[in-house]
């Protein structure tokens, strides 16, 4: 004996196909009950008539609509009007899933962390060139805090109160109206840039720190970031061999040594860490392999609901890596 | 028939709402003056036709393509069909055009499903004037968690979904949604599925097979090269229950 459902009736139907009993949904449904409904049948569990009928026949196994075990049926199939209400919500769950995916971290991390690429790249160009224009006409002025500089140019009423500013000579070669207008407008727009990506780095760490606290608190926020983007989320982070962490980001050389044979790479975005950048050439490789595998963890923890990693388990792989290090003093010997 | 090759001048007709001159596709707009995607409009007989972008739309491409009657592939109008993997909605527009029209005036239904919600964005504001389309956002292998919006079996069932398992995916549609004797076309991307090592065309003919085997009659395998490579539309027959 089976239960059959959908999401505006129940029957009761035995194994030769004859319906026992069947319930429809009575009186007028309003669109957000239909969707209620239909959201209902999507988790898997049974609608109001089913659950009527489950009462009477105890003995039924419920099946929704269209199930293989089922058996051909007279089912009370919606009505027309019925399919139109059924569209409607349909149309309903559809635009409700689709706002759904903002509140999805992984979607949102991907601009950030591709936006401040963009942003800095941007910047750093208009910051160079900056530097250089304006260094044409004051040449003896060292430049050694350019964005103390991008803001003096900014703010300078005139060449000459630059030239104070900047404790150096006023410049013989005086760029006319216009060109200082342009420069000081660059200037502004370079400055105005860094004030953008410094706020944007800002949402990018707060976003993470809760996304993937303890992957933050092992690598840094910004390294978290760019590894759970180029993974694809979260979740998928999660699920990857960590040796595909370790080469996340170097996917050129990665596919280069499958494709000819040439060494394969020893690590991809993670090399941006200081454990792994900062240590000698020789066992960046081993602690690369450590760190990845110690990522993976750490995501598999933000990304199943584990407890994130305390400093305490950070100060471990720290002196994990400390270890390897100290393990390691000497280059290897070239001989083979 | 295979009337394909036959030269016809002047503009076809393949259905009430599609037309074929020489070779390009014109759909009539069931929301007049307001492109989709980008696609020119233009004037038959007094009335506004949509091109089909046949490098945009599989479906287009395999009707460009097709050795019989490109009428064959396309649905019944004013039916119910599935859609599965509806993308941006370039195809679902064309389809709905002959399907509904404006207005919905053929009283057709389309349920198209995709995973993704940038996809279903589209088509949700498409939806909004478009009466007879409904989008889902879901998985198209699981049908429990749709599959009551297509209570009754439908004549016309299209897939194209650009993941590893398409047959499989498309076998299990079929045998769920597709009634005997029903068109279903599945738009296969050779680069989805695992490489054997053997060449697309080992992997295209062991499709062909495995279709074969799961006991649909497979009418015709339309090559897309040129407009979408290394892609196949394979277009069969539900043969039993």
């Amino acid at each position: 004996m089976w239960l059959w459902y959908d999401w505006q009736a129940a029957a009761v139907v035995n194994e030769e196909g004859h319906l026992l009993d069947v319930l429809v949904c009575g009186g007028h449904l309003t669109e957000h009950a239909a969707v209620e409904r239909l959201r209902t049948v999507a988790r898997g569990e049974l609608i109001p008539e089913a659950l009527t009928l489950l009462e009477r026949f105890p003995d039924a196994t419920p099946r929704v609509h269209g199930d293989a075990d089922l058996p051909d049926a007279a089912y009370p199939l919606p009505s027309s009007e019925a399919m139109t209400l059924a569209d409607r919500a349909a149309l309903r769950l559809a635009v409700e899933g689709v706002q759904q995916a903002a509140s999805d971290p992984d979607r949102r991390l991907e601009h950030l962390v591709r936006g401040g690429d963009e942003l800095r790249a941007s910047h750093l160009t208009m910051e160079a060139r900056l530097v250089e224009w304006a260094g044409l006409f004051y040449p003896l002025v060292r430049v050694t805090d350019r964005r103390a500089f991008v803001r003096a140019v900014a703010n300078a009423e005139s060449p000459a109160a630059l030239a104070v500013d900047l404790e150096a000579d006023v410049p013989e070669i005086l760029p006319d109206e216009g060109e200082w207008r342009s420069l000081q407008e660059w200037a502004a727009d370079t400055d105005r840039a860094q004030g953008r990506l410094d706020r944007l780095e800002h949402a990018l760490r707060t976003l993470t720190l809760s996304h993937l606290p303890s992957v933050s608190a092992l690598v840094g926020p910004l390294l978290a970031a760019r590894l759970c983007v180029e993974a694809h989320g979260r979740q998928r982070l999660a699920r990857l061999p960590s040796g595909t962490v370790q080469v996340l980001g170097a996917e050129k050389a990665f596919f280069q040594h499958l494709k000819t044979g040439s060494s394969p790479p020893k690590h991809g975005h993670i090399f941006m860490h200081p454990w792994i950048s900062r240590s000698p050439r020789w066992v960046r490789g081993k602690i690369a392999r450590m760190l990845a595998g110690k990522i993976s963890i750490a995501a598999r923890l933000d990304a199943f609901g584990g407890e994130p990693w305390s400093e305490d388990d950070v100060a471990k792989v720290d002196a994990q890596v400390e270890a390897l290090r100290a393990a390691n003093q000497q280059p290897p010997s070239r001989r083979r | 028939m295979g009337g394909g090759r036959q030269r016809r001048r002047g503009p076809r007709d393949l259905s009430p709402t599609v037309i074929l001159d020489r070779r390009t596709l014109w759909t009539q707009n069931a929301v007049p003056g307001q492109a989709v995607y980008g696609e020119s409009l233009r004037k038959f007989s007094g009335r506004e036709h949509r091109r089909w972008d046949p490098t945009r739309s599989k479906l287009g491409a395999a009707m460009l393509r097709t050795r019989d009657d490109p009428a064959d592939l396309l649905p019944e109008p004013g039916t119910s069909l599935l859609y599965l993997g509806a993308g941006h909605g370039t195809s679902i527009s064309h389809l709905h055009d002959h399907l509904c029209g404006q207005g919905n005036r053929f009283g057709g239904r389309l349920v198209a499903v995709d995973l993704a919600p940038r996809c279903l964005r589209e088509l949700t504001h498409m939806a909004a004037s478009r009466p007879g389309l409904v989008p889902v956002l879901g998985d198209a292998r699981q049908h429990s968690a749709w599959g009551i919006l297509v209570p009754r079996k439908v004549d016309w069932l299209f897939q194209d979904v650009a993941q590893a398992g398409q047959v499989d995916m498309f076998v299990a549609a079929c045998r769920r949604f597709l009634n005997v004797g029903g068109q279903g076309l599945l738009s296969l991307k050779a680069a989805s599925e695992r490489w054997t090592g053997e060449g697309e065309a080992a992997l295209f003919a062991g499709v062909e097979e495995q279709l074969v085997a799961a006991g649909f009659e497979v009418v015709e395998s339309i090559e897309l090269t040129g407009y979408e490579d290394n892609h196949r539309l394979y277009h069969v027959t539900m043969k039993e229950a």
